[in-house]
């Protein structure tokens, strides 16, 4: 394995076509991923407080039992597929890993009573939709360009060369599921309140874009 | 001055999508104009497509449950490969018995081809699939009931 860009792989576990491995680089980011995902199962969500102005008036936000344990289950299953997009050594499970995240991103928001909130998830939603297309083309391009989907044997050198425009569009296809430069519709999406469950939004968005770096640097 | 402008116009969350979608159709365009794509003439995963098949795109050829070469990537992680190439339930090999176009009804009838050949040897991809399409399910129905 010449010039490996995540460091040596420590341990491949094989899974049939699909190896999974652990370099100092996903371990990182997969003990990150794991960390907060233990996080939100364990953590109680915080309350919001709205305070008025000029008074002293001020309110808890009451959330639901239901509203809560939804969105505890979307924030868990949104940790896994963080975790997945991690440690794959697979483009096309990358993806749908990266899709199942922009998907649990929306979920996560998505039981939210509020219009405001939910108008901003349903544009990120739209932006996610619109982006699987980039991200499945790109994994398709990488398939067809260099014939394997391993990313194994993209880090060998010996495949054909990835063209350049299957990396940009798996990059632009993952910028749309993690909305990764464009917060401003996740700081709308962030008013909904929920600690824990609202910032795996934001944490499993930065570590799919991290791992994408990864991706385009092999081939 | 620039960059407030820029963050001007992004901050607004209904300016997301339209940008979004430009830029993707910028991207389509430089690639229609990269054309050609270099093709890998050596393909992990061959395709032969027999037009006069019943199941048309989706015949895997082979007898049944007997092992039929399948190419894979690590042929020692699945050893198990091509011993079962497609399963069709009893209402799937009744329609495939009787119409032609069975392969285009692939999701248009209750348990049709299982693609048993990506099941065993790429295995993940079968199981992540679903579980998008349930984690879909379960936000659209939880919405429902919320009213």
């Amino acid at each position: 394995m010449s010039d490996p860009i995540g460091g040596v792989p420590y341990y491949i576990l094989e899974f049939g076509d699909e190896l999974v491995y652990f370099t100092p680089y996903t371990i990182t980011l997969f003990l990150l991923a794991l960390t907060f995902t233990v996080l939100v199962i364990i953590s109680r969500p915080e309350r919001q407080m709205d305070i008025a102005f000029g008074g002293d008036a001020y309110g808890t936000k009451e959330i639901s039992l239901t509203e809560l344990q939804f969105r505890r289950f979307m924030a868990i299953a949104c940790g896994l597929a963080s975790m997945g997009a991690m440690v794959t050594g697979d483009i096309f499970n990358f993806t749908l890993f990266t899709a199942m995240v922009g998907i649990t991103n929306v979920g996560i928001v998505a039981a939210v009573k509020s219009h405001h909130v939910q108008d901003a998830a349903f544009q990120y939603g739209l932006v996610a939709l619109c982006a699987t297309v980039p991200l499945f083309g790109g994994a398709a391009v990488y398939a067809a360009s260099t014939g394997s989907l391993s990313m194994i044997e993209l880090m060998k050198g010996t495949l054909p060369a990835v063209p350049l425009i299957a990396k940009a569009l798996l990059v632009i296809g993952v910028v749309g599921e993690g909305m990764a430069p464009f917060y401003a519709a996740k700081a709308e999406m962030f008013r909904a309140p929920g600690a824990p469950y609202v910032i795996m939004c934001s944490l499993s968005s930065l570590l799919i874009f991290l791992r994408v770096v990864e991706v385009v640097m092999l081939g | 001055m620039i960059i407030r402008k820029i963050s001007h116009v992004l901050c607004e969350y209904r300016n997301i999508m339209p940008l979004f979608a430009g830029a993707c159709a910028l991207l389509f365009l430089a690639g229609i104009l990269l054309l050609p794509i270099p093709y890998a003439e050596h393909q992990l995963y061959p395709k032969y497509i027999d037009r006069n098949s019943t199941l048309d795109p989706y015949d895997r050829g082979g007898p049944p449950f007997v092992q039929v070469t399948i190419g894979s990537q690590y042929p020692e992680n699945s050893p198990s490969a091509g011993l079962v190439t497609t399963y069709l339930t009893p209402f799937s090999l009744f329609l495939s018995k009787t119409t032609l176009h069975l392969g285009t009804t692939i999701v248009a009838h209750p348990g049709g081809i299982l693609d048993e050949i990506l099941y065993n040897t790429r295995g993940l991809d079968t199981v992540v699939e679903p579980t998008i399409l349930f984690i879909a399910f379960a936000i659209a129905s939880y919405l429902y009931r919320k009213g």
